[in-house]
């Protein structure tokens, strides 16, 4: 599978520095200006020289008028979902439908211990990742009559209210490299989100959108229901060589979604301004 | 009973149109809006149907400039109080120092937990990781931060009426800044506060550190029950309103004057100082906003006034515990900012660059009249002083521990006064990065040194030897003239013209004369220049450093190379890492520059890029956060001469150094005559300094290299033997300064850094 056709969306990916705050906030609102569809935050709660980033989410959000924010990826051993669900949803409703969740299955098990977290091995992360999909799938779903019961084996609920329901279909997008992970967003996500100087190769992500495409088949579920999304940093070369790259990685890969690391605002800019509207007008051209 | 505390008014946001009603409440000039965990009767954050409040309170930090914010949200499981500690403190940072918070308990020993993490991850001046050992809510070596923007009030009280048990009033005794109070009833308000007075008391602590607070219904409930109520307070007069703005019915339908009378007997009789209005009713917002609350305050300010009612808040028992012996806390003069131990941002202010610090307050002055008030409150202090503008000295001697620090990073003005002859005003905590960053875009720059985290008060009254140095020598060759405030509070102003020899002395021994607040410094035009990184095989170290030295001595004046050597490593080549700066934005200049560097020894690798200064000089960075006593020892000579090469060779190859600078003087640096500022050493060609572990390995070296020494560079010396001041003042200089020392600071004010003595007495302080 090449191309899953979904429209293109650009990104930035913001480091919260709580020393400057104002600059953080600062940067999403360049962002928007440049006309990047995403202001994405890393979200490591056992850090302090971070911003807590629902809270960074939440008042970025407020600041800006058409940008949409997410977590890039939140740390779930430490964000409960169903309080995650619930505060999301109040966001969407806040701002406008402007929200999506990025969720990790959690890594730097010290650092999340010494919060008072709980620690869990790899595949204990992965099974709680599920179980925290559908919970905080229950909690949006406003429409269903039944009672709200989820007995899981990492977060239960007995009989909690639902809502409130998000004012758009929130996206749910999972980072993850590992196959039970790539399974899981198979069955439950709405899109993959790797990043690209993870990969060892672009034959490596072929490989896994082969494999999300696999068990979304067997899942029953269009392997396009699932955005590919790529985090990236600044590529070598101009801007058009830039572009190019990313072109081929949507054409050839299907990665829909490019977000750039980067705390310049001429880079994030040129990201925004020239290298975002030359990858759309190559990959239109190609998609004819 | 009247705790004295100052009155606030605001509103308890519950439903959707909280967005709405908090703006109104902002225009209407209310203090506070508040949100709390949904009324469903299910304990913590869970709650159908309504917004979460966490988030619907950052959105609201968002969506107002000004009102203050408040949570109250139960303690709860699912609520970890390490991110929650993480969240408050980020919000505060985001919406500027407005946030106040709170925890509710269902349980008093778990919130007792909750407040100790809390506690403990504000606390970033504690240093390493922070460890809770709670049953409910533990940190097992937390990184602690981020701190607050500000003094974040942490109020606690029970999450329903009924809870408000002993252990949790004498939880709140103990910790609490406020007691949220589940009650507006004055009868229950007048028993609970009794038990809270004594227990604070029992605890140590002034009831008065406690503020109360109250959540008020609708006003005809209000209206009912002041009549059950004697009031001991004076009839409140009427206000004028504008009433067009509220709906006429609303008014009449509201008993405004009961309801002032009863808030007027909470304050006064029951000590309640914050007063939240729970409605969804706007018109009832106005009428509060707008009738009642003006005369509330009123009438509450002229009983206290009647009854000499100091209003304020005393400090809390937590932060008069950690103050230190000498200073008098309470004789802070009104309106200057104040740090002390235990405060949210002491972490960000007590320590330096390299040097850890312990200061028992850190004052920070906006303006020079608030310098004069600092300086004056530090003269009647019996400890040590400290100034500091940066904080990246090496030496670190603008902090100390237990002493007063006037801290000038407020004054960061940086402007252009003209631009035709290029002159810019700098203030004195501006840090060079900014002023790198203010000046590129009019093709401006000032030399200065190589870190954008240096500030410019302790720069540009010592030297600044920096990328230009050669060209344009050193930033106090820049430097117009210097507005200072002196040890007296006087400020003055000091040029070629005005007090020209306090000029002559402010360029070269400034922190001995007075407190610097702005600079008048002609800039240089400035283009994107030339910057190589080179990296050598130096195993050859005195050769290598000899070709280096005459290699920049015969480059123009266009080139400045600065020159960096580690500790060598076993069974690998001694590296040494070579910086070039060419005031060139052609290649090929640049690289015909260069060109010489590269045959002084075998390149390892190399990377040269044009760049604009300000992406040249180091980032400026976060808060200095050093520990410990940084050793480094500085000298200036003439020559890379083969004696000088081989001592440094002997420093180096021992390891008795883990950082090892030289960077090029000369050129223009040494066209200025040495009388002409109190930087002295103008014949030398380099600066040399070098880091250590200890005193004991590193001193006995380096006094072999600086034998051939002509003097030092006081920036870069910790060695605190007396012999040290004269190679930093020659004795002509020396003498002069001491003359301006005796008539400026005949009290020794200033004199943390490389003091000068007196000449009555010829005393090195």
């Amino acid at each position: 599978m090449a191309d899953y056709g979904h429209e293109l969306e650009f990104g930035s990916f913001i480091t919260p520095t709580a020393g400057d705050a104002a600059n953080v906030v600062r940067l999403a609102q360049v962002s928007e200006r440049a006309g990047l569809d995403l202001a994405t935050f890393q979200d490591h709660p056992y850090q302090g020289r971070f911003l807590d980033t629902w809270t960074l989410l939440s008042f970025v959000a407020a600041r800006t008028e058409r940008i949409r924010v997410a977590a890039n990826v939140h740390n779930l051993p430490l964000r409960p979902p169903a309080v995650l669900a619930r505060s999301a949803a109040s966001l969407d409703l806040l701002s406008g439908g402007r929200v999506e969740l990025g969720l990790g299955s959690g890594a730097f098990w010290d650092a999340i211990e010494a919060m008072g977290g709980r620690r869990f091995r790899p595949g204990q992360a992965v099974d709680a990742l599920a179980e925290a999909i559908d919970v905080i799938r229950a909690v949006w779903d406003t429409e269903a009559a039944e009672r709200l019961v989820v007995d899981g084996e990492y977060y239960s609920l007995d009989g909690a209210k639902r809502g409130p329901a998000p004012a758009h279909d929130i996206q749910i997008w999972v980072g993850a490299y590992k196959p039970r992970m790539l399974r899981l967003i198979a069955r439950q996500a709405d899109g993959w989100l790797p990043s690209l100087g993870y990969a060892k190769s672009d034959q490596e992500l072929a490989d896994s959108n082969a494999r999300i495409d696999d068990a979304a088949a067997e899942a029953g579920r269009d392997p396009r229901e699932i955005r590919r999304l790529l985090n990236i940093g600044t590529l070598p070369g101009g801007l058009q060589d830039w572009a190019e790259r990313l072109a081929g990685l949507a054409l050839e890969h299907g990665f829909a979604t490019f977000i750039v690391g980067s705390d310049d605002d001429d880079v994030l800019t040129a990201f925004g301004e020239e290298v975002a509207p030359t990858v759309r007008e190559i990959v239109a051209r190609e998609r004819g | 009973m009247d705790y004295g505390h100052p009155l606030r008014f605001g509103l308890a946001l519950t439903d959707h149109a909280a967005v709405a009603r908090a703006r109104l409440a902002e225009d209407l000039g209310l203090d506070v809006v508040a949100v709390t965990d949904p009324r469903t009767g299910e304990a913590g954050p869970e709650g159908a149907g309504v917004l979460e409040p966490w988030t619907l309170l950052a959105w609201v930090a968002g969506t107002t400039e000004r009102i203050g914010l408040a949570a109250h949200l139960i303690e709860h499981p699912d609520r970890s109080a390490a991110v929650f500690a993480r969240a408050a403190a980020s919000l505060d940072l985001l919406s500027g120092g407005r946030l106040e918070t709170g925890l509710a308990a269902r349980h008093a020993p778990a919130l007792a937990e909750a407040v100790e993490v809390v506690r403990a991850l504000w606390d970033t001046g504690e240093p390493g990781p922070a460890h809770v050992d709670g049953e409910h809510h533990a940190l097992r070596g937390a990184q602690r931060g981020p701190a607050p923007a500000h003094e974040v009030a942490l109020w606690l009280g029970a999450d329903h009426a009924d809870a408000d048990d002993d252990a949790l009033l004498e939880l709140v005794a103990e910790h609490a800044d406020g007691w949220w109070s589940a009650t507006s009833r004055p009868d229950e308000l007048a028993a609970r506060n009794a038990a809270i007075d004594v227990a604070a008391r029992a605890a140590g602590r002034d009831p008065r550190e406690v503020r109360r607070l109250v959540v008020l219904t609708a006003p005809d409930t209000v209206a009912e029950r002041v009549d059950a109520v004697p009031v001991g307070s004076e009839p409140v007069a009427s206000e004028p309103v504008d009433t067009e703005s509220v709906d006429p019915v609303a008014i009449e339908r509201i008993d405004a004057d009961a309801w002032r009378h009863e808030l007027v007997a909470l304050a006064l009789e029951h000590g309640v100082s914050t007063f939240l209005l729970d409605t969804d009713d706007d018109d009832l917002v106005r009428v509060f906003a707008q009738r009642v609350v003006p005369a509330v305050r009123e009438a509450v300010a002229s009983a206290r006034a009647a009854a000499g009612v100091v209003v304020g808040v005393p400090a809390p028992r937590r932060l008069r515990e950690q103050r230190r012996e000498g200073i008098d806390y309470g004789a802070v003069p009104a309106g200057l900012d104040a740090i002390e131990p235990g405060h949210a941002r002491y972490g960000d202010v007590r320590s330096n660059y390299l040097r850890g610090g312990r200061p028992g307050i850190v004052l920070l002055p906006r303006d020079s009249g608030e310098v004069a008030a600092a300086l004056g409150f530090a003269r009647a202090q019996d400890v040590p002083l400290g100034v500091r503008s940066g904080g990246h000295g090496i030496s670190g001697r603008s902090t100390n521990d237990g002493g007063v620090v006037i801290d000038l990073s407020r004054l960061d003005d940086v402007e252009i006064l003209d631009p035709a002859s290029r002159l810019v005003r700098v203030g004195a905590g501006a840090r060079w990065a900014r002023v790198a960053a203010v000046l590129e875009p009019h093709g401006l720059a000032v030399t200065s040194g190589d870190s954008g985290g240096v500030g410019v008060g302790g720069l540009a009254t010592a030297g600044g030897i920096g990328w230009y140095a050669r060209k344009h020598g050193l930033t106090i060759d820049r430097v117009r003239a210097v507005d200072l405030v002196l040890a007296d509070g006087t400020a003055v102003r000091a040029s070629a013209s005005e007090n020209p020899e306090l000029f002559w002395g402010m360029r070269g021994a400034g922190g001995n004369l007075g407190a610097a607040t702005s600079f008048e410094i002609e800039a240089h035009p400035a283009q994107p220049l030339g910057f190589a990184q080179l990296v050598f095989d130096a195993s050859d170290v005195a050769g290598f450093l000899e070709r280096w030295g005459a290699v920049v001595e015969t480059s123009p004046r266009d080139v400045t190379s600065f020159l960096v050597m580690g500790r060598p490593r076993a069974g690998q080549p001694v590296v040494a890492q070579v910086m070039v700066a060419v005031d060139s934005s052609d290649p090929r200049t640049v690289i015909e520059h260069l060109n010489p560097f590269a045959q002084v020894a075998p390149l390892l690798d190399q990377a040269v890029q044009i760049m604009p200064y300000r992406s040249i000089i180091v980032p400026a960075g976060g808060p200095h956060r050093g520990e410990g006593e940084p050793v480094s020892r500085s000298s200036l000579v003439r020559h890379m001469s083969p004696e000088v090469a081989a001592a440094a060779e002997r420093v180096i190859m021992t390891g008795a150094t883990f950082f090892f600078q030289v960077r090029s003087v000369g050129g223009a640096v040494s066209d200025v005559p040495p009388d002409e500022t109190a930087y002295a050493h103008r014949a030398a060609g380099f600066s040399l300094t070098a880091m250590g572990v200890s005193r004991g390995s590193l001193d006995p070296r380096w006094d072999e290299l600086h034998q051939h020494a002509d003097g030092l560079y006081l920036s870069f010396e910790t060695d605190p033997r007396p012999e040290r001041l004269l190679d930093a003042f020659p004795p002509p200089t020396l003498a002069r300064l001491r003359g301006l020392k005796d008539h400026y600071d005949p009290d020794d004010v200033f004199s943390a850094n490389f003091a000068v003595g007196s000449a009555r007495t010829g005393h090195l302080a």
